[in-house]
């Protein structure tokens, strides 16, 4: 396992968040990925001895504070997903990217879902099919991402 | 060997197996703390000064994640050009002259009611107390409509305080903080707001649609005496909203066989996407902890009072339908009507001063979202 310094964890962690932190609004608003959620899984796949379940829930607090509802509800949905990508993290960093992509959306499902069924259970309104698009464009940002150089693998194998 | 086995367990596990806990155990643990969270949070309101808390040390991160549109405003603004700048001089100078004259009739028209209302023996009716606020960002939960205000409690918004533009109300303050606050919109699914009709005096009470940005009017009969276009304003009798704000306009009826209310869409006439400003309005109550209580007023009992008019929802908005027939006298025609008695204990323990004793006060009223707790 390669060396990850926790300060990078965190200060990635720091910086998505302030990205959640920035005035969107309107249509922004709907396709905005989940900056967080995405940070932790790829600190998952990279470092799951230094990121895991715990960072998730905690910074997931962060993100309910931020959002203004109930205490939990995202520290709850990072804490699955998290448990997801953790169990099958040694399986996944030997994915192709393209299997990755297809792990991540699936993950990214899996959190809103979660939030989903919370909000359903204090009688919140279903907002149809376009709530799932910010698993869209976080899986756009992640291939993004993965583009730029950013990889879950080891350095020594990265090509 | 036994030299071999210390050696073996003096060497670090490889920190591919060093995991600690299994994730099961970890997700076990985590859930549990976040669903007890969720319960704290929204059954027992535990959680509104540590909110309150957080938020300031969420504040200078806030400021960080504002700046680049904050200098992009002001770039645009500092380029802005001579051209354009000329047009809207002009436009504000029109209108500064168009609202001097109406606000010179307004003056003879507030002494005059003053008067009136001194030989009436009534009820003044409230002061209200205003502030110009900023939006900060639109809330970020997709599932509520709220939008976040540069003024706090430490500037003396209180929670329910109405939230009106230029165009009209806007919504409500639910969540004080000290630099900041939150405003539910009346097209959120939580938020109710008192409503007459212009044309007819028609009262009724206008529920947040919450998916698209409608307000619905439920519970009034098919045969109810509402057109496409009409203007809906606040009633004023809920004591939150100051009387005759503009609050959206109808643009869809349907009269369906199969079911004895009208469903009549409205749509807003205030909105957030055009512009940043909001005036934030609290009408001054006597004796009222809301001047004092700006600190100490726990966001929680936002919840409290948010849910409370969830939970009575139903019955308001029954006791309204059935309140219509008898509304549908247009009331601007007989402006003095007495009380209706049910009335008179409502006034007692949330209104200390009658805003509108000329106007005839139903028990709806207790849609109210917000008592003073």
């Amino acid at each position: 396992m390669h060396k990850t310094k926790l300060q990078t964890i965190y200060f990635s962690l720091l910086v998505a968040f302030i990205c959640v932190l920035l005035p969107w609004s309107g249509t922004a608003l709907n396709l905005r990925p989940d900056f967080v959620l995405l940070v932790i899984i790829f600190w998952i796949l990279r470092a799951p001895n230094k990121c895991n379940i715990g960072t998730a829930w905690f910074i997931g607090l962060w993100v309910d504070l931020a959002t203004g509802g109930v205490f939990g509800q995202y520290a709850l949905a990072y804490t699955v997903t998290t448990f997801v990508a953790v169990v099958y993290q040694r399986r996944l960093v030997l994915f192709s990217n393209t299997q990755q992509l297809v792990y991540v959306l699936l993950l990214l499902i899996i959190s809103q879902l979660t939030l989903l069924t919370v909000k359903i259970f204090s009688g919140n309104d279903v907002l149809g099919w376009s709530y799932f698009l910010p698993s869209i464009t976080g899986v756009i940002l992640w291939q993004a991402a993965v583009a730029l150089g950013l990889n879950t693998s080891r350095p020594s194998r990265s090509k | 060997m036994a030299g071999y086995h210390q050696n073996l367990d003096q060497q670090q596990a490889p920190a591919f197996f060093a995991r600690g806990p299994s994730p099961l155990a970890r997700l076990a643990f985590f859930s549990a703390l976040s669903l007890a969270l969720m319960a704290t949070d929204s059954r027992l309101q535990y959680l509104g000064s540590v909110r309150e808390q957080l938020m300031v040390v969420l504040q200078p991160f806030q400021l960080i994640a504002n700046a680049p549109s904050m200098l992009y405003d002001s770039t645009s603004e500092y380029f802005s050009t001579h051209h354009h700048l000329l047009n809207e001089n002009q436009f504000l100078r029109k209108q500064a002259l168009i609202q001097a004259i109406s606000l010179q009739k307004m003056n003879a028209l507030a002494l005059e009611n003053t008067n009136l209302r001194e030989l009436l023996a009534a009820n003044q009716s409230l002061e209200e107390f205003s502030q110009l606020g900023e939006i900060l960002h639109v809330g970020r939960d997709p599932f509520t409509k709220k939008i976040i205000v540069n003024r706090g409690s430490n500037q003396q918004v209180v929670d329910g305080a109405a939230v009106v533009d230029a165009k009209g109300v806007i919504g409500q303050v639910t969540r004080t903080y000290p630099a900041s606050s939150e405003v539910t919109l009346i097209t959120d699914k939580s938020l109710t707001i008192p409503i007459q009709i212009e044309r007819n005096g028609l009262r009724a009470i206008a529920f947040g649609h919450g998916r698209d940005n409608t307000l619905d009017l439920p519970f009034l009969p098919a045969n109810v005496d509402i057109k496409r276009g009409d203007q809906l304003i606040t009633s004023g009798i809920d004591g939150v909203y100051p009387k005759g704000l503009a609050v959206a306009t109808v643009t869809d009826i349907q009269i369906s066989a199969d079911s004895p209310f009208a469903r009549i869409v409205c749509i807003p006439t205030g909105g957030i996407e055009n512009h940043k400003q909001v005036l934030i309005v609290s009408i001054s109550q006597p004796d009222s902890p809301a001047n004092s209580g700006a600190t100490t007023h726990p966001a929680g009992n936002a919840n409290t009072a948010a849910k409370a008019a969830a939970a009575t929802k139903p019955d308001a908005a029954q006791t309204a339908a059935s309140k219509v027939p008898a509304n549908k006298v247009p009331a601007n025609t007989t402006p003095i009507v007495a009380p209706v008695p049910a009335a008179a204990d409502i006034n007692q323990n949330k209104k200390p001063a009658n805003p509108t004793p000329a106007v005839a006060t139903e028990p709806s009223t207790a849609t109210k979202p917000h008592a003073q707790d």
